[in-house]
């Protein structure tokens, strides 16, 4: 959490995932297709084939002097330099793991890079939710497969999504923003 | 307590102290805009935007002096046709300076390099302010908290 010159609080989420997974799609999702966030400009570092190169990101904002500068990663593994620097005094993490059966790796790769960048603190300083995303692909991964390559028990929020029709996004969303709001007030 | 409104004296001084400064812009290194003042411009620019931009830039910069072990990065300079941008480290946060083509690189460099030595103690203040903030500023900061739970069940 920081401040700005205003005194309003800022809280720095961040989309983390493999390359193609679905990030920019969600937060382009809920960019346009949720009400009642106020939200700045949608920014964007891409290259011609609008594959994210830096990050993207846009603050919006709840309750008035709270805001969510909310920012995704790009999945490349080639601009994992780019990733760590976008992880710098992050608040929460929404990550976003491929449902398709030949991401699997893809997916294991990119949360090890994600605990390797945060230690620790992932998980208890820094709260996560995973989105399970891509759920309406016919030969999806199970539930019980996706989470078992990354390690993961029922101990942390999952939600099933489908970013390009922006199932379960808002969802996802609402749990990383209550989770740090929540962390920070009773720290 | 650092008082917030010393980056506006700090800014306005820089973006005052030669012709051809448009925008002084400090943010940390997280991405966020911290304080920032404009000369009046007809075109609507998003500063929050232009800051995590800058900060970014800076830090993967800054990354990459570290691979290549040359040392600590004192600058970012981005030359365009229609202007340039100047980033300097100042502690925890970024100085950044957006200028006419034509402008005096040494000078900008210079008043950069004076400015970003008084900015690094007043933003070490204001975040270790902002870190310890007193019970009372801490209820205020729980109401607004406890208002944007309510607006995101509302979502």
């Amino acid at each position: 959490m920081r401040k700005d010159e205003a005194g309003r609080i800022h809280f720095k989420i961040v989309f983390y995932g493999p390359s193609l997974g679905g990030k920019t799609t969600a937060l382009r999702w809920l960019y346009g297709g949720v009400e009642g966030l106020r939200k700045g400009d949608f920014t964007s570092i891409e290259d011609e084939t609008n594959r994210t190169l830096f990050f993207d990101y846009v603050p919006m904002s709840a309750g008035g002097r709270v805001i969510f500068d909310v920012f995704t990663v790009a999945g490349q593994k080639r601009h994992k330099h780019q990733r760590k620097v976008v992880l710098k005094g992050v608040d929460g993490i929404i990550f976003v793991a491929d449902s398709d059966p030949e991401q699997k790796e893809e997916n294991v790769d990119s949360f090890e890079e994600l605990k390797l960048f945060l230690g620790d603190s992932l998980g208890r300083e820094i709260p996560i939710v995973i989105m399970l995303n891509k759920r309406d692909l016919p030969n999806r991964m199970s539930r019980e497969e996706m989470l078992d390559s990354l390690g993961l028990g029922d101990n942390i929020p999952i939600y099933e999504t489908i970013a390009i029709q922006g199932v379960g996004v808002k969802r996802s969303f609402q749990a990383i923003a209550r989770e740090v709001v929540l962390k920070r007030m009773y720290k | 307590m650092s008082d917030p409104k010393s980056f506006d004296k700090i800014l306005s001084e820089i973006i005052k102290s030669t012709k051809g400064i448009k925008k002084v812009i400090l943010v940390d290194k997280t991405g966020l805009t911290i304080a920032h003042v404009s000369k009046l411009s007809p075109y609507p620019v998003d500063v929050d935007s232009i800051g995590a931009i800058a900060s970014a830039v800076f830090c993967a910069s800054e990354e990459q002096g570290k691979n290549l072990d040359i040392g600590e990065l004192q600058m970012v300079t981005s030359e365009f046709n229609g202007g340039k941008i100047f980033a300097s480290s100042c502690g925890k946060g970024v100085l950044c300076v957006v200028t006419e083509p034509d402008i005096n690189i040494g000078l900008v460099r210079l008043v950069m390099k004076k400015s970003g030595a008084v900015l690094e103690e007043e933003l070490a203040k204001f975040l270790s302010a902002t870190a310890e903030a007193p019970i009372g500023e801490r209820d205020l900061d729980n109401e607004d908290l406890k208002a944007a739970l309510s607006e995101l069940e509302r979502v």
